[in-house]
């Protein structure tokens, strides 16, 4: 087994959900934010 | 294979321009531009009635004073703010509207600072967030003017702004005439102070008291995260300072050491070359050949592995019928199963092994087998060479090579603990690899692992820049990507299978393991951080001082790439590629850091990522002609 490869899987679940939460995160907070100052603007 | 992890670039693009974007708005308001005075409607008003309206506010120093004033004398009045100015005195302007004034907008930096509607939006953001409402008084009506305040006493001033006995008299509340003017206009009877409007303020919704908070927090702390910038630039000057000095000690008396020592006698041992090849067929000819004529003094026999080629890879290298030449052939398994296989296959005690896009000079054998004359060395690392310099792309790589990965293995090699013996040329001791049970398939970076596990079992790694070979480098941005990432996770791997020597005595737990987290982990991490604040002294900031910090940086750079072309008996023409190095491959380079992190991070299995191959390096500078 290659250093670092997830056999289970366990772990490639858990950085990918905890990489989807951020990027979503990053895209909604960027959305609500741009989307009011450009909304006022 | 699974896809590796791609989606932490939207978030690593996002938070740099969120981040961006919060040191920009903090520069942006700390800037307080020339007001420009509203030329704004006439509000009808009845006569004998007066608005006071206040500006340039709200005033830490003035406006409870003149608040004070005014509850004194029991008049509402109105209130210009600034939007920046709110966010820094956000209690002031909840006091102006919980003691019943009305609460209008001048501008965002300053009166008139409405240039551009964006203004607008970030000053009604600091209302929001402060007083969670937005006005619909943007710019005051017209004002009676009664001349500069500065140069009246209150009497004169009060008598000139009840002149026209109707209209909005213009006050300041950064100053001392503003409440007292306001106390003594109170008290003239038969007039009466009402506000500019009644209109209360708009309730924002939770988004518009969102971007506000946001907005202020950017105001009120992009220098803490300007700090946070530059502490990461300092740690990375810091580390480009002490390799710029282990350079200049390290790698200089290294080369010095060797003219000075006396040479030993000529060291001739018998020596089995294997060289493993996977679709190779564009190259394989010339890396062959170049091998089998080779003016090594003792028997060279050369062993090629072909690893399941489908291209024909295997008939082109038997084809060739050079003496001394064997081509054994195996289905796929990947390197290091076609090294290891070639290893047993091989007769003599002393293993070139080298890559099948490589070609070797003649006397490249006979100068890489030298320091196995000494006893202690287990493993000799070659001088791998860029073959194909055509093009921007392969400078740039040339340069990489010299300044780069050369320069780190002499100063690495003073250390006694070299990390990596080149898959493109490199030689072991036939005990050396039994001591540590062969080729593993451990990580991506079989020729890491297997010099760190050398190493850790007690035998030194030497390395020989007179032999030289000439590899292919990759043609196209996307396959040098391919082959760093793979370079880059391998080594990741290696480092993280041999994390044990740093509790152990050896020198690669001691330098080498600290070495390579400090300048390839490190250092690629937080250098881009300097891209950014470049990027934002040159569009934000001061233009001028983010030039010369970045010449300057420039040049050290380019002095020590060039001290490193001489350490290795380079031309130094290439040196006028380095500066645009900086702008796409070093870039490059950070990338595949962080993808190969995030890639560990995921436990991403991955496979070896060929490249293209151009089988343009039997034109490489220093080889034999292939007929």
């Amino acid at each position: 087994m290659q250093v670092f490869v997830d056999g289970s899987g366990g772990r490639r679940v858990a950085a990918a959900l905890v990489s989807w939460t951020v990027a979503s995160g990053l895209v909604a907070f960027g959305a609500v934010v741009a989307g009011t100052l450009l909304g006022a603007w | 294979m699974r896809r590796t992890p791609w989606l932490h670039w939207v978030s690593i693009l996002l938070a740099l321009l969120v981040l961006m974007c919060v040191v920009s708005l903090h520069a942006y308001a700390g800037v307080r531009p020339k007001p420009v005075r509203h030329a704004g409607e006439q509000l009808d008003l009845p006569r004998g009635t007066f608005a006071l309206a206040f500006h340039g506010g709200p005033d830490p120093k003035w406006t409870p004073r003149t608040l004070d004033r005014l509850r004194d004398a029991g008049v509402k009045a109105t209130f210009y703010v600034t939007g920046a100015q709110v966010t820094r005195e956000p209690d002031l302007a909840r006091r102006i509207v919980a003691e019943g004034h009305q609460v209008g907008l001048d501008g965002f930096r300053a009166e008139g600072d409405l240039g551009t509607g964006l203004n607008l939006a970030l000053a009604q953001a600091a209302l929001a967030d402060a007083l969670d409402g937005h006005t619909t008084l943007v710019g005051a009506p017209r004002e009676i003017d009664a001349g500069y305040r500065d140069f009246l006493d209150i009497a004169t001033f009060v008598r000139k702004s009840l002149q026209p006995k109707k209209g909005v008299i213009r006050l300041y509340d950064n100053g001392t005439l503003g409440g007292d003017a306001a106390r003594r206009l109170a008290k003239t009877r038969g007039y009466e102070f009402v506000r500019v409007s009644d209109e209360p303020l708009i309730p924002v919704a939770a988004h518009e008291r969102f971007t506000g908070a946001v907005t202020t927090w950017a105001q009120r702390n992009g220098g803490i995260v300007l700090v946070v910038f530059g502490t990461a630039i300092g740690i990375a000057a810091l580390l480009g300072i002490l390799r710029t000095l282990m350079q200049l000690g390290l790698a200089h008396n290294d080369r010095r050491m060797r003219r000075e020592e006396e040479a030993p006698p000529w060291f001739a041992p018998p020596v089995s070359v294997v060289v493993p090849a996977y679709n190779e067929a564009l190259n394989i000819a010339a890396a062959v050949t170049s091998i089998a004529g080779n003016n090594h003094l003792a028997d060279v026999e050369v062993i090629v592995v072909d690893d399941g080629s489908t291209d024909g890879t295997g008939e082109i290298a038997e084809e060739l019928d050079l003496p001394g030449v064997t081509v054994l052939r195996q289905d796929n398994q990947g390197k290091p199963a076609a090294l290891n296989a070639g290893i047993r296959a091989a007769r003599h005690d002393v293993l070139v092994l080298v890559d099948a896009d490589t070609i070797f000079e003649p006397d490249t054998v006979g100068q890489l087998v030298q320091p196995f004359a000494d006893d202690e060395v287990g493993a000799v690392a070659g001088n791998a060479k860029v073959g194909n310099r055509q093009g921007i792309l392969g400078r740039w790589q040339h340069l990489e090579y010299c300044a780069g990965s050369n320069l780190d293995r002499q100063i690495l090699h003073a250390l006694r603990c070299i990390p990596t013996v080149p898959g493109a040329v490199g030689a072991f001791r036939r005990a050396a690899l039994a001591d540590v049970g062969g080729v593993s398939d451990d990580t991506l970076a079989e020729d890491t692992d297997l010099t760190m596990a050398v190493t850790r079992a007690g035998r030194r790694v030497a390395y020989r820049p007179e032999a030289k070979a000439w590899t292919e480098a990759p043609v196209s941005l996307k396959g040098l990507f391919r082959q760093r990432y793979r370079w880059s996770y391998g080594t990741f791997q290696a480092m993280w299978k041999h994390r044990g020597a740093l509790a152990e005595k050896g020198p690669m737990g001691r330098y080498g393991l600290s070495y390579l987290v400090a300048f390839h982990l490190l250092l690629p991490l937080l250098a881009p951080v300097m891209d950014l604040l470049v990027l934002y002294g040159f569009f934000v900031a001061d233009a001028p001082l983010a030039l010369l910090v970045w010449t300057v940086f420039l040049l050290i750079q380019t002095a020590s790439a060039g001290y490193a072309l001489r350490l290795d008996g380079e031309s130094l023409k290439p040196l006028w590629a380095y500066p645009l190095q900086q702008v796409v491959y070093r870039q490059l380079m950070y990338a595949v850091v962080i993808q190969s992190l995030i890639t560990a991070v995921h436990g991403t299995r991955l496979r070896w990522m060929s490249v293209r191959r151009t089988g343009k390096l039997a034109n490489a500078p220093g080889t034999v002609p292939v007929n």
